[in-house]
């Protein structure tokens, strides 16, 4: 499978008005072998995909060393081949969990969500999460609060070396895969500023409560 | 002979959680030296959290999980003919941020990853709630955006077509874990933010 690590590279500042046409022409070309439903949406988005391409927003970024962000958050997307064994042993692992790991998972503290999808016969895994900022130093938040629990899902990815070993990270870099689009509706938020927000939230709907007394 | 009506017994948690993870290590009894010393210095902490897992990840209606409020949806796409290209251009266009989707509001992330040497599309988002109420805010804000993506898909049948729902299903793998760190909606999270900017915006007059 392709293992492709292209990083999204997006220059700074807003796109011109000329050039952005340019851009909607030579689409619109990349289109012309669409299906007619393709085509016809196009037709019917392209105004709004105009303005869009010619306005400053938020940029794509890379995550670090493999990944794209979006703001402070970043994703990060792999597909493993599973050990033999090793697709019962986890679902086994899952099950006894409900599907639900929150408890290990909430120790990471730059963790928004995860998921484990077994896909092509449980011979693969599909592991992709978002998270808050740098690559690197989400792996070693992993390494360091919830090691143990790592190595008990992980053991069933083939060829995994284990957290603790100097390989772990070239082996998560070579089976992830970049986005080629990402998008987050809060990108500004971190785990750790939504758990403040949570707090200030409550403090104030107690502040009115208090008031309207 | 008075009959008895059988009492269902309350089933004791304790040898439960000790039949569970008996059950577990006979099945990591094959697994990797370091999977099965991961499980034993994990242990403790499982059968504390064993004990307190009430909410499991629950179904997000027709498929996907769902965790609390918020669900997700993995599926995985042949490409049409030219389609990797097309999407290519497409997210190239757009600098590889599609924030039409925040015209659908219950979008929390959503990402595109080309797969298997650009021969499938793997589309993975977290959003708010029922799966079939998710497909028809697509359908209703942005029809045309999602036209303009899976028309590269092979077999799409077109966001209006009726056999729309069946198809994405018939791509979708649903998660077997599904972990979200907090329990907000879009909206809700949106409405702190507002909360948090006014609070600051409160103690500066009052400081």
């Amino acid at each position: 499978m392709a293992t492709t690590t292209t990083q999204t590279k997006m220059q700074k500042g807003s796109t011109q008005p000329a050039d952005a046409q340019q851009k909607i022409e030579a689409f619109r070309a990349l289109f012309a072998d669409a299906p007619e439903l393709g085509k016809k949406a196009l037709e019917n988005v392209i105004a709004e995909l105009k303005s869009q391409v010619s306005e400053p927003r938020a940029k794509v970024e890379s995550a670090g060393r493999v990944g794209a962000r979006l703001g402070q958050r970043s994703e990060l997307t792999m597909i493993v081949p599973l050990a033999p064994g090793g697709a019962k042993r986890l679902r086994a692992f899952l099950k006894m969990l409900d599907g639900n790991l929150s408890g290990g998972a909430d120790k990471v503290g730059t963790l928004h969500d995860m998921r484990f999808v077994f896909i092509d016969n449980d011979t693969r895994m599909l592991f992709a999460t978002s998270f808050d900022g740098d690559w690197d130093v989400y792996i070693d938040d992993f390494v360091t609060k919830i090691p143990d629990f790592l190595d008990v899902i992980d053991s069933a990815w083939e060829g995994w070396p284990g957290i603790r070993s100097p390989q772990a990270k070239d082996y998560l870099v070579k089976h992830q895969i970049t986005a080629e689009g990402w998008y987050v509706a809060n990108p500004d938020l971190t785990v750790a500023e939504i758990t403040r927000l949570k707090r200030i939230g409550k403090a104030v709907d107690e502040f009115l409560d208090k008031v309207g007394d | 002979m008075a009959s008895t009506i059988p009492i269902p017994s309350k089933p004791n948690q304790d040898s439960v959680v000790e039949q569970k993870i008996r059950r577990l290590r006979e099945l990591y009894a094959d697994a990797p030296e370091l999977g099965k010393v991961a499980l034993e210095q994990g242990l403790p902490d499982l059968k504390k959290r064993e004990l307190a897992a009430a909410t499991g990840a629950k179904n997000a209606g027709r498929i996907g999980a769902r965790q609390g409020k918020v669900s997700e949806l993995t599926g995985i796409f042949p490409f049409a003919k030219g389609g990797a290209k097309r999407l290519h251009g497409l997210l190239q266009l757009l600098e590889g941020n599609f924030q039409g989707a925040d015209a659908v509001g219950t979008v929390h992330d959503m990402r595109f990853v080309f797969l298997d040497n650009d021969t499938k599309l793997l589309f993975a988002t977290a959003y708010d709630g029922e799966w079939d109420a998710y497909i028809d805010d697509f359908a209703t804000k942005i029809p045309n955006a999602m036209d303009l993506l899976f028309c590269n898909a092979e077999g799409w049948p077109g966001i209006r077509s009726p056999k729309v729902k069946d198809w994405i299903v018939e791509h979708q793998v649903a998660a077997e874990a599904w972990y979200v760190a907090n329990d907000l909606t879009v909206a809700e999270t949106r409405r702190l933010k507002r909360m948090g900017q006014a609070v600051e915006e409160f103690l500066d007059q009052i400081g």
